[in-house]
């Protein structure tokens, strides 16, 4: 990766973390928040994206953030009122801006007109019109803009560049003498503006002289820091250059002096005025190799002609000046401790710069979370090596392996808080979602947010963005009702769909929930018998019909729309959420709304498990998924009329699947040794899993079994055991799906 | 030479270090004029570029209070700035800003403004 991609990725993420701040920042104004500092941090915002693209040439970008930066610093001003209509150009805008933030890093091209028409309604509202038919645009939203790539070295030579209004200045370059005559005003050395430094950089385009012309000076105790006590008379012969060049050199310190500069015929010679002159030839300013024969009493005051310093001695009448601006500097009456009244308004002490955080490679990270979960695995295994003759002979070993797996576990905690960031990353991305389909659908929809500070692994945050998409799509094409809709049946006309977060034990739970019509059944029904997803005489109760859903290739829209698709999308929720450890459950009341739910693990990377074994091979079965377990001698079982094999549990029939034979082993264990093991998928729909033996409980690390080899349906992944033997995870929620479906074959 | 570079942007954080090192510079960095103020207190430097909107305590603020501060009235301070417009350069001049670097930057020129600075 060169330097500039890792730059344009650096700014890119700023981008994606400065318009998640933008989207809080306009919903809270949208809800009449609407003080200053809301402002200014959307204006900040506006600003940094702009700065960044104009360094990358993002030409459309920094057009659109010009003119849109400019209204919010008239909004900012009070030049233009901040009514709902600037409110919601504003969001419009935000969203236009995310555009072409995106547009981009793909590389795309983006409509040429895009954002044309909210940029004409800044020109207006900046000019002060108050309707939307303006003409012209306003001339300063038309600026040029000129990128200049930052240079990485390697690069050919960047082309010369018009970036100071000198270079307009039509002077033609010419070789010449010119005199200056330079008096600096106080403000010049406040500004930490040196003379010295001018007379250096004027050096390069020339050989030039400097004459101090002494005023009226002090005795040196009323010497005052910042004072004027001399004015320069500088001749300048150069080869090539016009006065635009010469004004480029005094460029920081205009106004802050008087300078007049007069071109005098063609190369001069330098005593031609008469004066005693010893001229400083400086072609190389950074070895102070000046002619060391020079006027000795420089700045005599009382002289009636001004002697011509030499370079380093003008840096000797300098230096006192700079001495004794230190020493009032050091009196204390004049130092002003301004800090108490900063404007930051935080109180207490302040932060040591750079302290609070530092950003981190995730690679690092990700290195030591695996060394991490290999140490687990190593401490378990050194554990299960300890038999009990052992135990008795080396209790000190006993005890520091206790206190090993107490400190791997609290290493293993620590190391996943590295990861954990915050759902909001995720969510903020949503009010956009759900403004665009409310307008293409024209439904009136609001978004709740819940629990946006609930923290997640970072990987699992970034596996979320497309399933919860899809929930929101979902429900704000299928679950909320026109407004029409919702009119007739008695509801207030804005749906509402709620998104939350919350930790329910060792899971997060993220919840999509809308108040619309919720699930036609029969619909479900009728196309999943329709496309054999369900046998047509299959009996499905209402929560397995909600269910349905889920299942590939189904679509209940009547009509395809361009907003949920052509039913790719809830599928790829469960396979998504699926591929995290989670698993998703919907459940909807007809009528009053449709509820769906993440179900994900805090972390990817360890899991508690059962150890079972199936035909000699261990497997693992998460334990937050097991209800209870029983011998098979004293299990109820039955069968249904389809011949299916089904549990009897408390008065509940629950699907039976003996593991041996659905991963196509033979099971030497006699039936009545063999265990239920009773697991509950996601909506407490229950399966029975039939193993030989159960060997007891312990962690896993998760290895990706799509990752080493292939995705197996029934197996969510492997593990290393700590005897080194590799256990295949059972995926009980896929072994469910899979039975339903194969009975519907 | 060390510089101070004081900007909320990592993009622009990230580009100058980049520049200055390369030049040969040791680069600090702050994110907003606070930060930027501590690391002064420290920290010596031979120069110093602030972006002007900055959150927390901006350029100006910041430059006002650096020159207040009584130990840093000779240090050299650029002016960090997008503005085409005359008015926020001006502002910081007035401040008690030396010069100004209009971004986008070419490193070059960069360069050469810190030079016409520093001694």
């Amino acid at each position: 990766m060169s330097d500039l991609d890792d730059f344009k990725a650096t700014y890119f993420d700023e981008c994606s973390e400065l318009l998640n701040d933008l989207e809080e920042q306009f919903s809270a104004i949208e809800d009449g928040e609407r003080g200053a500092d809301r402002l200014n941090a959307v204006f900040r915002a506006i600003h940094s994206i702009k700065g960044g693209a104009g360094a990358f040439g993002f030409s459309g970008l920094v057009g659109f953030a010009h003119a849109f930066e400019t209204l919010l610093d008239y909004v900012r001003d009070g030049r233009v009122d901040l009514t709902d209509e600037v409110v919601a150009l504003c969001i419009r805008a935000n969203d236009i801006v995310a555009d072409f933030v995106a547009a981009a890093r793909e590389g795309t091209p983006l409509d040429p007109d895009h954002g044309a028409e909210e940029k004409a309604r800044f020109d207006a509202l900046c000019r002060g019109e108050d309707d939307d038919m303006s003409g012209e645009p306003m001339e300063e939203f038309d600026i040029e803009f000129v990128p200049v790539m930052v240079n990485l070295g390697q690069d050919e030579p960047e082309p010369e560049l018009a970036t100071d209004t000198f270079d307009a200045i039509p002077f033609e370059p010419a070789d010449g003498h010119w005199e200056i005559h330079f008096a600096p005003h106080s403000a010049l050395y406040a500004r930490a503006n040196d003379p010295l430094l001018l007379f250096r950089e004027l050096a390069v385009l020339g050989e030039i002289s400097v004459k101090a012309v002494p005023g009226f000076v002090p005795p040196l105790a009323d010497f005052e820091p910042f004072g004027v006590y001399c004015t320069w008379e500088i001749t300048l012969n150069a080869k090539g250059i016009n006065e635009g060049m010469i004004r480029e050199v005094f460029e920081f310190v205009e106004g802050d002096c008087d300078i007049t500069i007069a071109q005098c015929g063609p190369t001069a010679v330098l005593d031609e005025a008469g004066a005693p002159v010893v001229a400083s030839h400086i072609t190389d300013l950074d070895e102070n190799d000046f002619d060391a024969d020079m006027v000795a009493e420089a700045a005599k005051p009382a002289e009636p002609e001004a002697e011509v310093l030499s370079f380093s001695e003008l840096a000797e009448t300098i230096k006192p000046t700079a001495a004794a601006r230190a020493a009032v500097a050091a009196q204390p009456e004049k130092v002003i401790q301004p800090l108490a009244e900063s404007g930051g308004g935080e109180e207490g002490g302040h932060r040591p710069a750079g302290v609070q955080s530092i950003r981190v490679d995730l690679d690092k990270v990700d290195r030591v979370v695996n060394m991490v979960g290999e140490l687990v695995i190593t401490q378990s295994m050194l554990t299960q090596q300890l038999d009990d003759n052992l135990r008795a002979r080396y209790q000190e070993l006993v005890r520091g392996l206790e206190v090993l797996a107490q400190t791997t576990r609290g290493l293993q905690d620590a190391v996943m808080a590295i990861r954990a960031q915050p759902v909001k990353s995720v969510f903020s991305r949503m009010p956009r979602l759900v403004r665009e389909l409310a307008g293409k659908t024209n439904k009136k929809i609001r978004l709740e947010m819940i629990g946006e500070n609930t923290e997640i692994d970072k990987t699992i945050i970034e596996q979320l963005s497309d399933p919860l998409t899809h929930m929101i799509r979902n429900s704000a094409d299928h679950g909320v009702e026109t407004p029409e809709k919702r009119a007739a049946a008695g509801k207030s006309e804005h749906g509402t769909i709620t998104l939350s977060a919350e930790q329910a034990g060792g899971n997060i739970l993220i919840i999509v929930e809308d108040d619309g019509a919720g699930i036609n059944r029969e619909r479900v029904l009728d196309v999943a018998r329709e496309r054999g997803v369900v046998a047509p005489e299959q009996q499905l109760t209402e929560e397995q019909i909600d269910q349905l859903i889920f299942a590939p290739g189904f679509s209940t829209a009547s009509a395809v729309s361009d907003i949920s698709g052509r039913g790719v999308g809830m599928d790829v929720v469960l396979s998504n959420i699926k591929k995290i450890g989670g698993s998703v459950h919907v459940r909807s009341r007809t009528g009053l709304g449709t509820r769906m739910t993440l179900r994900l693990p805090l972390t990817l990377a360890v899991l508690d498990v059962m150890l079972v074994k199936v035909a000699n091979n261990p497997y693992v079965i998460p334990l937050s998924s097991i209800v209870e377990t029983m011998q098979c001698s004293r299990a109820d079982f039955g069968r249904v009329p389809s011949g299916a094999r089904v549990l009897q549990v408390r008065g509940e029939y629950v699907q039976v699947v003996d593991l041996a034979a659905r991963f196509e082993m033979q099971s030497e264990a006699d039936e009545k040794n063999r265990f239920v093991v009773l697991c509950e998928a996601e909506g407490s729909v229950k399966v029975a899993l039939i193993v030989d033996e159960i060997i007891g409980q312990q962690q896993v690390v998760i290895k990706s079994l799509e990752e080493n080899f292939e995705r197996i349906e029934g197996i969510a992944g492997g593990t290393i055991l700590g005897d080194g033997n590799v256990a295949l995870i059972v995926d009980v929620q896929g072994l469910k799906t899979a039975a339903i479906h194969k009975n519907a074959a | 030479m060390r510089v101070l570079t004081v900007d909320d942007s990592r993009t622009i954080l990230a580009m100058l270090r980049h520049t200055l090192v390369n030049a040969g510079f040791e680069v600090l960095q702050a994110e907003d004029g606070k930060q930027g103020l501590d690391v002064l207190k420290t920290e010596d430097v031979d120069v110093v570029i602030t972006d002007i909107n900055m959150p927390v305590m901006d350029g100006i603020e910041f430059i006002k209070h650096v020159r207040a501060s009584g130990q840093h009235q000779s240090l050299p301070i650029l002016i960090l700035t997008t503005e085409t417009s005359q008015e926020k350069r001006d502002q910081g001049k007035q401040a008690g800003g030396t010069g100004w670097i209009v971004k986008p930057f070419d490193p070059d020129k960069l360069i050469s403004v810190i030079q016409k600075v520093v001694h």
